[in-house]
């Protein structure tokens, strides 16, 4: 199975970035060759042509929620989004909408899609660098990700999570 | 692309003709990508399915329901060819590190100039496509024409954009020509000279400044002539040259305002009329450039030999004039920035258009409903504002609130998105 992990965010803008540096991290940990990581500042029309080739498309992207904590993993489904089927940006269209049309094209579209949503503090600031309580948090996230996954560091896997995407996950409703 | 210029004017170095038409060719690949999505995913759909369509319809995957997989098919590979071009002659479509001081890092071999040129063959026609749609959808059917030309949607100003020595529209290089509410001349000036010509209005409840011409002065967010808000991006491109440098883009040009009443057009809906002569424009600019002879010669920077201090670099981003100024130390480390990019241009224009849509859509007594909405939106997108992109979290909805007040001021309903 070939799987492409893609982190999205902008990497001057604070906490935007996350999604970047987890899968960065995640790339030089695993060992595995049908998983290829990118970094890319977009979800839209543009992804149909990034995951043609793969079987499993992992997204890593940051979110804010009304009660959310800072560095907490929120594993979706593409489902979780379909609220979001509109514009996501007054140019462009949505990583939901951008699938589903690729779907209708005929197109190859990853029959397996995962988001891994990161709640955040602040994408406003122009940094580099995460809030702390972010920044805290990546090991772990790295972590739970490579388990739910069942990716292999090196020699040594992490076991596996079996769970799928919790497309029940009580963060569901908070942006619905 | 402009950053690239600025840096030219940083270091005082001419690029090689080369590394000019490549930049252009480049950037007329840019061009094709950008204007496309915009018409097909944002604004084709308000007039294929209708304003009043329910959202959930009223997008690309509705537009292709209505006419047809094989043009979302020709969007996709339209788009993919002109991304390709740029990969192939600047090693990334994005965020390319290609324009150097004086030039560019490569060139382009004759093999990949023939893989270019078929694609983009390809790009023209589909971009003659797309005023033909825009001719069937819209032009033919007279109620999109009067609300393309209703009261609602028009926002008097001025109008700002490059223009070459033939005073045709030109997104690469040439001078600045502004031009007054009757498309009448009133500034033509070097990019350097953009200070003299252009200032700031700060208002406290917003992060983006307003800019404004200098010599008229700040007058508020009012239109007419005495008005110093001005507006770039394809209405005003078309607005302030004397036509286009390609023969068919020329040939649209003089149709778009034979049909909307001659120059200038002030209609905000009009915009997505003029993208589509652009995007025909920047499809035959790019084939002309790949088929001319010197684009494949090595010779393609020159090493700069002054020392750096200040220079400005301007180009038409697909949004408008996009500015960038830059000062250094002898080094070349970068010591003060300034830019005007394309949307801040039309930051008072977009709020004047929302505001005259939304007046003259909603009277005494209208029910606003989720159509009515959207036409208020559609004075909003038009533009294709580059606002609520900086960031992309989850879940990606673009935050919206519309505050609707009756005739004394009091609030009677407001919608909230995102």
């Amino acid at each position: 199975m070939k799987i492409l992990l893609l982190g999205l965010g902008n990497s001057i803008l604070k906490d935007d970035s996350v999604g970047l540096k987890v899968v960065r991290e995640l790339g030089e940990k695993v060992t595995e060759e049908n998983v290829h990581v990118e970094e890319a500042s977009f979800a839209n029309i543009d992804i149909l042509e990034a995951i043609g080739p793969y079987d499993r498309l992992i997204i890593v992207d940051s979110i804010k929620t009304k009660e959310g904590k800072p560095g907490e993993l929120y594993p979706l489904s593409l489902e979780d989004l379909q609220s979001t089927l509109h514009l996501s940006c007054p140019h462009d269209i949505n990583l939901a909408t951008a699938l589903e049309l690729g779907k209708r094209l005929g197109m190859h579209v990853p029959r397996e899609i995962r988001i891994y949503a990161i709640e955040i503090e602040d994408n406003q600031t122009f940094s580099e660098t995460c809030s702390p309580s972010v920044e805290r948090a990546i090991p772990r996230i790295v972590k739970e990700i490579a388990e739910r996954e069942c990716f292999v560091f090196g020699r040594k896997s992490l076991g596996c999570r079996e769970e799928a995407p919790n497309t029940k996950h009580p963060m569901t409703n908070k942006f619905q | 692309m402009a950053s690239g210029k600025a840096v030219d004017a940083v270091y005082k170095t001419d690029p090689p003709r080369a590394a000019k038409k490549l930049r252009e060719l480049f950037y007329s690949a840019h061009y094709v990508h950008s204007h496309t999505l915009h018409f097909y995913a944002l604004a084709a759909p308000d007039f294929v399915l209708g304003p009043d369509a329910k959202p959930a319809e009223r997008n690309i995957l509705g537009l292709i329901n209505k006419v047809g997989l094989e043009i979302g098919k020709e969007v996709i590979k339209n788009r993919a060819y002109s991304q390709d071009i740029q990969r192939t002659i600047a090693g990334r479509a994005t965020h390319l590190v290609w324009s150097l001081p004086g030039g560019v890092s490569k060139g382009i071999t004759e093999e990949e100039r023939k893989r270019i040129l078929e694609m983009a063959k390809v790009n023209l026609e589909f971009a003659k496509f797309g005023l033909k749609l825009f001719d069937d959808v819209v032009l033919k059917n007279q109620a999109y024409v009067d609300l393309i030309l209703s009261d609602a949607y028009q926002t008097v100003t001025n109008y700002m954009g490059l223009v070459d020595r033939n005073n045709k529209v030109n997104f690469y290089d040439g001078m600045v020509r502004v031009v007054d509410t009757e498309a009448k001349e009133i500034a033509k000036f070097k990019p350097a000279d953009y200070l003299q010509h252009i200032k700031e209005h700060v208002e406290p409840w917003s992060y983006l400044k307003f800019p404004f011409l200098k010599k008229i002065g700040w007058k508020g967010f009012v239109e007419g002539p005495k008005s110093g808000v001005y507006r770039a991006a394809p209405l005003a491109r078309l607005n302030v040259a004397d036509g286009m440098a390609t023969p068919l883009a020329q040939e649209a040009y003089e149709k778009y305002f034979d049909t909307l009443g001659g120059k200038p057009v002030h209609s905000t809906l009009a915009m997505h009329w003029a993208r589509l002569v652009e995007l025909l424009y920047a499809a035959e600019r790019q084939l002309e450039l790949v088929q001319d002879i010197e684009i494949t010669d090595p010779k393609v920077r020159i090493i700069p030999n002054k020392i750096p201090d200040e220079g400005v670099g301007v180009v038409e981003a697909p949004r408008g004039t996009l500015y960038h100024h830059y000062k250094t130390d002898e080094k070349g480390m970068v010591t003060k920035v300034n830019l005007i990019v394309g949307t801040t241009n039309n930051n008072a224009p977009i709020c004047m258009s929302i505001r005259k849509a939304a007046q003259g859509l909603i009277k005494a007594g209208t029910i606003v409903t989720e159509g009515l909405l959207n036409r208020i939106e559609m004075a909003f997108r038009a533009y294709d504002p580059c606002l609520s992109c900086a960031t992309h979290s989850l879940p990606g909805q673009m935050p919206l609130q519309v505050v609707i007040k009756g005739p004394q001021g009091e609030i009677l309903r407001t919608i909230t998105r995102g």
